[in-house]
């Protein structure tokens, strides 16, 4: 049995996915949350990118090597790729302002855990 | 289409200004300012421009961003609902920026944030491209963000943590399920993919589905995955927390919006959500203290019930133009009374309820204040009312009463909290510092959220076929005459007097048959009562403008063809004398529970015409009556509830004694001698209605006669043991009243000539007596009987006053009250009810030894030494006293003059009973002629009186005075036991207390115990720990998926 890259990609994705959401649920420290935060974007963007792969489909350039009949079947869908640098910018933006919260909420509270984030409840 | 107003500006300029403004702000901060307004304000007129055109019926517009249709490029759709939502965001916008503009000005990232969230929002909405739909999220998200760390301190970025991780984890979801999405219709576009929805399906497509739902909907904040929403409206800066609790929210609700139709297997899971939100966040706001988090819990609340509008609307196949209707009026509604309650709790600058005490020093703020939460309960003449009314009528006509249910428990809770905190506000208390001066300049765009509100009130009320100004004039005179406030109190009344006559003779042609007789009492006993409110000579600030609100609104009820024209003139009847009550020195503890059974009542009404309009589908009174068999019976037994609560029926009386007796003391008369009256026009009205039907209605009316009877027994056992002379009265009017009820259950023509019979004499003696007893207290400062005696001295006129009104309430002749008794227990004995004949007798035995107790204590016996000077009342009490008596003596002495006119009247409605010759009238049973009775009765007392008079003028006799009396082993802490009059029937309170321990206020406080236990029980779920948020969110995907599992 041989596993495709398509489908490799898309098991380490929701495997760093997975790995993330766990980092979120189950660390204390703000910044190993938002690491967690960062691996479960990053598991996106792979499963994001698996998701329009065809094995070996060739780059999605319609010129005279592609049959523009089968082009579906031989190419490499471009829009996933393309949705993904998006992405992956604005997973950045994000992880950009999670990290100066970090740094301001330890400037005024001396400390980087959740737990002592929770002055306002109930 | 102009250039100009080309939608996709509203994304170009703002991401422009985005840009520059932090660069020119180094040139400026003026220049940056002035950048920063005419950007705000482009982006409001924009849509506003478009919202024109398209009401006109231009053609939607759609943008393509590259030039090419889609699906090669994005496009932007400007059609009629999103001109309305980005207008109503960005006006929002408009406000907000104004009113932050003090925090704003030393930050030009701020404004640049600012601007940027309006655009995300505008862009969610606008966009037709799924992924588009998710960037625009993320940019609003990280707008918001960054707004959120304007409030520099460590709790507030707590709550931002939370906030983001949150957010951004529902985003997650909403990606991975668009790209699954994607990768199964091979579209990303939103039209093209509604064509592709059905390839969406088997365990991926769920799964996506699945991802799509939980990410929309975890935007809007649904219980329990919303302790990081509350976190932040509690915490950011409240120009923020306005934008995120009506912005971000239209945006989410929007996105959501388009994405239904690709979510169909999730309607009834997500509608479900927005009603369980609506529900158990206003259940939790009871047990909140906080300001700005109790508006986090009812912005959640509120949002909540469009969700579900929204979809449940869908889901019954409605009018579309009506779901818009609903879903416009519920968002307008809150967005404009959100944004401007965070406004003005940032103004304020308190965060706990009890520091907005002292609010009432600033009449503007709280009467602004005031306006917003009716808004946000959804009273008339705002927007929310409007939309809530029609969407109860259409979940009756699709027949989903449980969710009538929930929306209306829903409503009331929420109308708990926000009023329990207007109360503090209202009333202060001992020792509150005083509220610092507010700026007043930044309160502008609160003021305009009023009017706005106002306007769109006026608006929806013209939509649905209603004469608008007229339906609502009594706010309209009510808000003329508060501009006129500062005048002296007496020129107040005449003006009221004047108004209120005009009103009276302008509708008084209209009005025959019941409402005739209605209108005689309700609108000529209301102006006779306001004469005696000449007697203060102090300003009364507010009183008259809500007592000309109370008039009038009581001549729109009679007036009322449809039933909405009924309820919105039953709500405002509501909130006028729950204001009026309010005024009361020492009203208090009253108010609130006067107002929560008021609103109780108010839906219990609403739920039986909800029903009926279900089942008939028509909204007019009229029509009540085609309404069949056994929806009927339900019909009735909800209207009945609801006039029951009103009337002060055994077990919803708790509100009343309080109410009547701490109101200002002339309006008591007001209260329950003409507006109680009210509850009694509607129940004849349900009767007679729903009442002659057979079925499960007879039993509704039967329960009617017992519940009627006892309450008019324990009403009067309760009076038999008060101290205070106007609580004794007030329950006497329970009690009283009680008779009323049984006679309209009897359902037959002697009975309802015998209930409008005694409503009129009610009216008649329960005002001579209340004004008597006002005189009373003027006079001598205390209302404990006790305290009083011997006044006969002093105020004859007075004396005469009680003695005729206690004639007239108690069952022998000659006086009126004998004509009612005698008129109802004939009609239980024909309807063959014994029993309620033989117990309304002995009711009105016990009503007679607390009259007794009340003119004895007061104006017999010893008078007090410092009373020695007292003079009699003043004439403006007097006036509609000496009126009062002359009908009483009148009727007594012609009973015909009454009796025949109401045995005609209800003669219309069932076969006539009662015969007549000359002065005599007869019915199956018997006869009477009270003109004979009074003579005779006249010569049995003159006879004694003559005697009397012999006795005391020739015969030696000395008079008993205080020092004639020793007083020995009085006890100095409570002297007052040691007094006659204290304790009057302690004797029957031996034998009979335990029947009149307060069973009912037990009750009910265990109820207000338990559900503010249970929500406080619910809170428990928010620990504030951004981790548990996020697993609430992360199990919020799998219970979604689970909810479905079992439909497909």
């Amino acid at each position: 049995m041989t596993i495709s890259v398509a489908t490799l990609a898309l098991g380490t994705g929701l495997l760093l996915m997975l790995i993330g959401l766990w980092g979120l649920l189950a660390q204390r420290n703000l910044i190993r949350l938002i690491l967690g935060f960062s691996l479960l974007d990053t598991g996106i963007h792979i499963v994001m990118v698996s998701i329009g792969y065809v094995t070996g489909g060739t780059a999605p350039i319609i010129d005279a090597a592609v049959d523009p009949a089968q082009a579906v079947h031989t190419v490499v869908d471009p829009i996933p790729s393309a949705l993904v640098l998006t992405a992956i910018v604005i997973g950045l933006g994000i992880t950009a302002v999670m990290l100066s919260f970090a740094i301001r909420i330890h400037d005024r509270k001396k400390t980087l855990s959740i737990e002592d984030c929770t002055e306002s409840k109930g | 289409m102009n250039q100009f107003w080309d939608p996709i500006n509203l994304v170009i300029v703002a991401l422009a200004a985005g840009f520059l403004l932090p660069l020119v702000a180094r040139i400026g901060k003026e220049v940056a300012r002035s950048l920063f307004y005419l950007v705000i304000l482009y982006q409001a007129l924009l849509p506003l421009v478009w919202l024109g055109w398209l009401s006109d019926g231009a053609p939607p517009a759609e943008v393509f961003t590259a030039g090419i249709a889609p699906p090669f490029a994005i496009n932007l759709l400007m059609g009629l609902h999103e001109a309305f939502f980005v207008a109503s965001v960005n006006l929002i916008g408009l406000l907000g920026g104004w009113y932050l503009r003090e925090r704003l000005l030393d930050s030009p990232v701020g404004m640049s944030l600012f601007v940027v969230l309006t655009m995300g929002v505008d862009g969610i909405v606008m966009t037709r491209d799924l992924f588009n739909l998710f960037i625009f999220i993320e940019i609003s998200g990280i707008a918001t963000y960054g707004l959120l760390a304007l409030e520099d301190n460590g709790k507030s970025l707590a709550a931002g943590f939370k906030y983001i991780i949150a957010t951004t984890l529902a985003s997650s979801f909403f990606l991975v399920g668009v790209l699954v999405m994607y990768h199964l219709t091979g579209t990303l576009n939103l039209d093209q993919m509604y064509g592709a929805a059905s390839s969406i399906s088997g365990p991926v497509g769920i799964a996506a589905m699945t991802l799509v739902a939980a990410g929309l909907v975890i935007e809007l904040k649904p219980y329990p995955a919303n302790g990081w929403g509350l976190d932040v409206y509690e915490t950011s800066n409240p120009g923020v927390a306005a934008m995120i609790s009506v912005g971000v929210s239209a945006g989410a609700l929007f996105a959501l919006y388009k994405a239904l139709p690709l979510l169909v297997p999730f309607h009834t899971a997500l509608a479900a959500v927005g009603g369980a939100t609506f529900l158990v966040s206003n259940l939790m706001g009871l047990q909140q203290n906080h300001a700005r988090r109790l508006l986090g819990y009812s912005s959640i609340g509120q949002m909540g019930l469009v969700l579900f509008a929204l979809i449940a609307l869908g889901q019954l196949d409605g009018d579309p133009e009506k779901i818009a209707f609903i879903v416009a009026g519920l968002f307008l509604n809150h967005l404009l009374a959100k944004s401007g309650l965070f406004w003005l709790a940032g103004s304020v600058g308190r965060d706990k309820l009890k520091d907005w005490a002292n609010l009432r020093d600033h009449p503007t703020l709280l009467l602004t204040f005031g306006f917003l939460l009716a808004a946000l309960i959804g009273l008339p003449p705002f927007p929310g009312f409007w939309a809530k009314w029609e969407l109860l009528m259409a979940l009756a006509a699709g027949d989903m009463p449980f969710w009538i249910a929930v929306v209306l428990i829903g409503s009331l809770l929420e109308a708990v909290y926000l009023f329990r905190w207007f109360g503090h506000c209202l009333h202060g208390e001992e020792g509150t510092p005083v509220l610092r001066e507010p700026v007043t300049t930044s309160l502008y765009p609160v003021y305009l959220c009023v009017v706005g509100l106002f306007a769109a009130g006026h608006w929806a009320a013209d939509h649905l076929g209603l004469d608008a100004t007229w339906t609502l004039l009594p706010v309209y005179i009510a808000l003329a005459l508060t501009l006129l406030d500062w005048l002296p109190g007496r020129i107040k009344a005449i003006v009221v007097l004047i108004i209120a006559s005009v009103y009276a003779w302008h509708i008084a042609p209209g009005l025959e048959g019941l409402q005739g007789l209605f209108g005689l009492m309700l609108l000529g006993g209301g102006i006779l009562l306001t004469i005696a409110s000449f007697y203060r000579e102090d300003h009364r600030v507010g009183y008259f403008p809500l007592l000309a609100m109370l008039l009038l609104s009581m001549g729109a009820l009679l007036e009322a063809d449809s039933g909405l024209q009924f309820f919105v003139a039953w709500e405002f009847i509501t909130v006028a004398s729950y204001l009026l009550v309010a005024l009361g020195k020492d009203s208090k503890p009253h108010t609130l529970i006067y107002l929560i059974f008021s609103l109780g009542s108010a839906y219990l009404i609403l739920g039986g015409l909800a029903l009926a309009y279900g089942n008939t589908g028509s909204g007019g009174l009229a029509d009540l009556s085609l309404v069949t068999n056994p929806m009927s019976a339900w019909v009735l037994g909800l209207l009945a509830a609801g006039f029951l609560v009103k009337t002060g029926a055994l077990g919803l009386h708790v509100w009343l004694p309080g109410a009547y007796s701490e109101a200002p003391d002339d309006f008591s008369a007001l209260l329950s001698a003409v507006v109680g009256k009210a509850a009694v026009f509607g129940l004849l009205l349900a009767a007679l209605s729903l009442g002659l039907k057979g079925g499960a209605n007879h039993w509704v009316m039967v329960a009617l006669g017992w519940l009627g009877l006892l309450t008019a027994l324990w009403g009067a056992l309760m009076a038999l043991f008060q101290e205070d002379m106007k609580r004794l009265l007030a329950y006497s009017s329970m009690g009283q009243v009680g008779y009323v009820v049984t006679a309209i259950a009897t359902a037959d023509h002697l009975g309802w000539t015998a209930a409008a019979y005694l409503a009129v004499n009610h009216l008649l003696f329960k005002g001579l007596l209340f004004l008597a007893v006002a005189g009373v207290i003027l006079r001598t400062g205390t209302r404990l009987m006790y305290r009083t005696g011997g006044l006969i001295q002093n105020m004859p006129i007075t004396f005469t006053a009680a003695l005729i009104g206690i004639f007239a309430i108690s069952g022998v002749p000659p006086m009126t009250g004998f004509g009612g008794k005698w008129l109802l227990l004939n009609a239980l004995i024909e309807k063959g009810w014994y029993w309620q004949a033989g117990l309304a007798f002995f009711a009105s035995a016990v009503a007679f030894l607390y009259l007794f107790r009340l003119i004895h204590t007061i104006f017999l016996g010893q008078r007090k030494r410092e009373h020695k000077d007292l003079k009699e009342a003043p004439w403006a009490l007097l006036i509609p006293q000496l009126v009062l008596i002359g009908m009483i003596v009148a009727f007594s002495a012609y009973p015909l003059w009454l009796i025949q006119p109401l045995a005609d009247l209800m003669a219309n409605f069932l076969p006539q009973t009662i015969t007549w010759e000359g002065t005599v009238m007869k019915t199956h049973l018997g006869y009477w002629d009270g003109f004979m009775v009074i003579n005779i009765v006249g010569a049995l007392f003159l006879l004694p009186f003559l005697l009397l008079l012999y006795l005391s003028r020739f015969m030696h006799i000395q008079k008993v005075k205080q020092f004639n009396i020793v007083f020995a082993a009085e006890r100095p802490e409570t002297p007052e036991t040691t007094h006659y009059a204290y304790g009057f029937y302690r004797f029957y309170e031996r034998a009979l207390g335990d029947l009149v321990k307060p069973r009912a206020t037990a009750f009910w406080n265990g109820v207000s115990e338990w559900s503010h236990t249970l929500g406080g029980t619910l809170r428990g779920l928010y620990t504030g720990n951004g981790q548990t948020y996020a697993l609430y969110v992360v199990m919020y995907l799998a219970v979604l998926y689970l909810s479905i599992r079992g439909t497909i």
